[in-house]
């Protein structure tokens, strides 16, 4: 594992030594070189986890959120090169900085064995993604989200550092590799309800949960691109993933702690996709629709069963990748008219055809269109909540109506019609953007080829 | 003042201290905290103006008043063992009345009420010596009486200091006032754990002064006074606003930054005996405190110009030498890694 890590760091002392015209170059080209590293390690035997030290495993649950971490970074360093452009080079170069310290911190919170250094990492993604959040960000409101976003993260994870202790001082160990095998049944009590709550708020406040999201909207629509895509991508999933660790140690509770929170996700995921159709602002749209899909995997991991497990790693690395090309397109629109508002740029696929093609294969990926991995993880999440009861089909069908009714309103407000009058003079779309989208793309379809390496564990 | 004269009482102030420190007779304890109390007061006062007198006056009554309980305790406790020997106190009065003082000269709740006032009296340096050394003489002594001192005095006095410290800082826009808000919060920590562990109180002690010297060092550096002038060091050095961030964010208590050390071993330290309520809540109210340390770095490195403009420069003198800020800001921002080392404090 540290031929991934020890690349990562020293890619902060090769901004700092570069040359003004080579940091972008030499920052994209290595960090696409270490995420050729890292798919390595998909190559995973079956049922059991690649244990590289005391610190560091990965197990077929891991491995492709690890992958989906560092081939993100070359997309993110390629995405913010337009808005940074006019910055003085030491700002450039403190960006750089942090993106590739919020990296390394990821890179090592996927890959933990012991569930307090799980915790310290976790807690240490916070500090980098605040400081671009609230640093470069480009409205006002920006301070209020950084502020919302420390403060529901922190308030949700203090009480687990306390439920992590309490639980070393029960067994002994927060090994995670130990953990999954002698794990016993927690009796049933007040004080072990309280535990199982203070372990699962962290996560829920990050997926977010339906009751606890207004920190998302805020952060998405006020991060400078790279934060929004690394929020949207992959600092969401560890909420996810966190869950889906976690609750190999928490039953039988479950099985009566999960129904309301199920009863939130259930419900959160229709009312914040109804949202998304009345949205004026096209990142806010988005955010939305990132609540509402990690809904979805909110009710999959509690549901507890092998196909509610294997629909939502799938879902979590499909609406990862979907999510920050969504997120790209809405900043192209938005580095050429400096607006948000979805109205304003109508109309674009008579000027930028390619583009509009990019926004067809998102918005088609984001509904879960047949073969893509995106409708493999909904599919399996919308089977698995079925059988655990049938009433369910009727919220996950309505969700899917409005899910696909929402993508298709967005492509169509933004590509589709005439174009508006003023919009004649936008530059027309960079080799750099299409790369972006192309490698945004191109995962998400091969993927479908060969799905069964991000179905999970319980394969 | 003259050099020899300054050189004389800064050393009468370290005499002090040390007497208190490695005494093991109750009398010399109490002249020691005397002899300290005195010769701080000229320091206190190194500008002669009203301001620093009120300061001073408020600061000599308080600790007075704290050395007279300090010096009942030590009679009762002569009274009922016969012996001047600090060891542990044998009588539950002496001890609550012991405690109380030592509460009143650390500024504890509910004796806080002098901290605030007096440190925004005083010029910088002198605060700085106020909420750092000053704070050494009394955290020894509850560190030897700590198995004799009432569990739930210490533990409310803790709480509560915890939540003054983040509440009372919350409406400051000095920043010797919120230097001596953290420092409440920060001493309650150090009570919260006195009766379990005293090391970690050792160990919260020396990270939270490394964290105060950073800080204050680098307000005199950038002789920032309030939260506005402060906000006007982008101009002076930009490389200062990245630090002060750091730091603030250390003494917030966020990972991975050291200070989330004592504040994660504390908990773990209350937690293993069986304590889980408690350092829930004292988690919690730590946020008020990281709540008006992030207005501040959102005043100073978060929000900065993207260029030169016509915002006032604070004037530039000639530039202080801070000697050892380098050495500091390492050592308040990166220990984390190095927690495993705790051992050698046993």
């Amino acid at each position: 594992m540290l031929k991934i890590i020890i690349p990562t760091i020293m890619l902060m002392p090769l901004t700092w030594l570069s040359k003004k015209n080579m940091i972008w170059i030499n920052t994209t080209t290595y960090s696409l070189l270490i995420s050729l590293i890292s798919l390595s390690l998909l190559n995973q035997p079956s049922n059991n986890s690649l244990n590289f030290s005391l610190m560091f495993f990965s197990d077929p649950l891991s491995a492709p959120l690890l992958v989906l971490t560092t081939w993100l970074l070359p997309l993110m360093l390629m995405a913010s090169q337009h808005h940074l452009s006019k910055e003085p080079l030491t700002r450039k170069k403190l960006y750089i900085t942090m993106l590739t310290m919020l990296q390394t911190f990821l890179i090592m919170t996927f890959t933990a064995t012991e569930l307090i250094s799980f915790y310290i990492l976790f807690e240490a993604t916070l500090v980098p993604t605040l400081i671009i959040i609230t640093r470069w960000g480009n409205q006002t409101e920006r301070l209020n989200a950084g502020l919302y976003f420390l403060f529901y993260t922190l308030m949700g994870s203090l009480p687990l550092l306390v439920a992590l202790i309490s639980i070393q001082n029960l067994t002994g160990s927060l090994n995670f590799l130990l953990i999954q095998y002698w794990n016993q049944a927690l009796p049933d009590s007040w004080s072990n309800i309280f535990l199982w709550l203070a372990c699962m708020m962290a996560f829920m406040v990050k997926m977010p949960l339906y009751g606890l999201h207004l920190w998302l909207p805020k952060a998405h629509v006020e991060a400078p691109i790279a934060g929004s895509m690394v929020l949207a991508a992959i600092l969401l999933k560890l909420g996810g993933y966190g869950m889906l660790r976690i609750t190999t140690m928490l039953n039988p509770q479950t099985s009566f702690m999960a129904y309301p929170f199920l009863m939130l996700s259930l419900w959160g995921m229709i009312m914040t996709s109804s949202i998304c159709l009345r949205q004026t602002d096209l990142k806010s749209l988005i955010a939305y629709s990132s609540v509402s899909h990690m809904a979805l995997v909110i009710v999959a991991v509690l549901i507890q069963t092998p196909w509610s497990y294997m629909g939502a790693t799938a879902l979590m690395i499909a609406h990862g990748l979907t999510s920050s090309m969504l997120f790209c397109l809405a900043n192209s629109n938005y580095e050429r008219t400096h607006s948000r508002t979805m109205i304003l740029a109508r109309g674009l696929q008579t000027l930028l055809p390619l583009m509009a093609a990019w926004w067809l294969l998102a918005s088609l990926t984001n509904l879960a269109l047949p073969p893509s991995i995106n409708l493999i993880g909904e599919l399996f999440v919308v089977m698995s909540s079925f059988s655990w009861s049938n009433i369910t089909i009727i919220l996950m069908g309505a969700n899917i109506t409005i899910t696909a009714l929402y993508s298709l309103y967005m492509l169509i407000t933004t590509q589709r019609g005439k174009y508006t009058h003023h919009i004649n003079s936008i530059k027309p779309s960079f080799t750099r953007e299409n790369a972006l989208m192309a490698l945004h793309m191109t995962p998400l379809l091969l993927l479908s080829l060969n799905p069964k390496i991000i179905l999970g564990f319980t394969y | 003042m003259n050099p020899l004269i300054f050189t004389t009482i800064l050393m009468t102030v370290l005499l002090g201290t040390m007497i208190v420190m490695m005494s093991s007779h109750w009398l010399m304890i109490w002249i020691g905290f005397e002899m300290n109390l005195l010769a701080i007061i000229p320091i206190l006062m190194k500008k002669y103006n009203p301001r620093t007198m009120e300061a001073s006056t408020k600061y000599f009554l308080t600790q007075a008043t704290a050395s007279m309980l300090l010096m009942m305790a030590i009679i009762i406790n002569l009274m009922h063992s016969g012996q001047w020997t600090i060891t542990k106190v044998f009588n539950p009065t002496a001890s609550i009345i012991m405690t109380s003082a030592l509460a009143m000269k650390l500024g504890l709740t509910p004796f806080h009420f002098w901290v605030p006032e007096v440190t925004q009296g005083i010029s910088l340096t002198s605060g700085l010596i106020l909420l750092t050394w000053q704070k050494l003489a009394p955290m020894s002594i509850l560190y030897q009486i700590s198995p004799s001192i009432n569990l739930n005095i210490l533990l409310t006095m803790a709480v509560l200091s915890i939540l003054v410290g983040g509440w009372g800082g919350l409406n400051q826009t000095q920043l010797r006032k919120i230097m001596a808000y953290s420092s409440i919060a920060h001493m309650g920590w150090m009570t919260a754990v006195l009766a379990y562990n005293p090391t970690l109180t050792m160990l919260n002690m020396l990270i939270y002064i490394m964290m105060t010297l950073t800080m204050f060092m680098l307000f005199i550096h950038s002789s920032s006074t309030t939260t506005l002038s402060l906000s006007h060091t982008w101009n002076k050095t930009p490389l200062t606003t990245t630090l002060i961030l750091i730091t603030l964010l250390s003494m917030g208590g966020l990972p991975p930054l050291s200070g989330f050390m004592p504040k994660w071993m504390i908990i773990q330290e209350l937690t293993k005996n069986n304590s889980i309520i408690l350092p829930t809540l004292m988690a919690i109210m730590a946020l008020l405190n990281l709540y008006f340390y992030m207005r501040l770095t959102y005043s100073t490195s978060l929000t900065m110009f993207p260029s030169t403009n016509n915002m006032k420069m604070k004037w530039q003198f000639e530039t202080k030498r801070i000697t050892f800020l380098p050495p500091l800001i390492v050592m308040s921002s990166l220990l984390l890694p190095l927690t495993p080392m705790l051992s050698i404090l046993d």
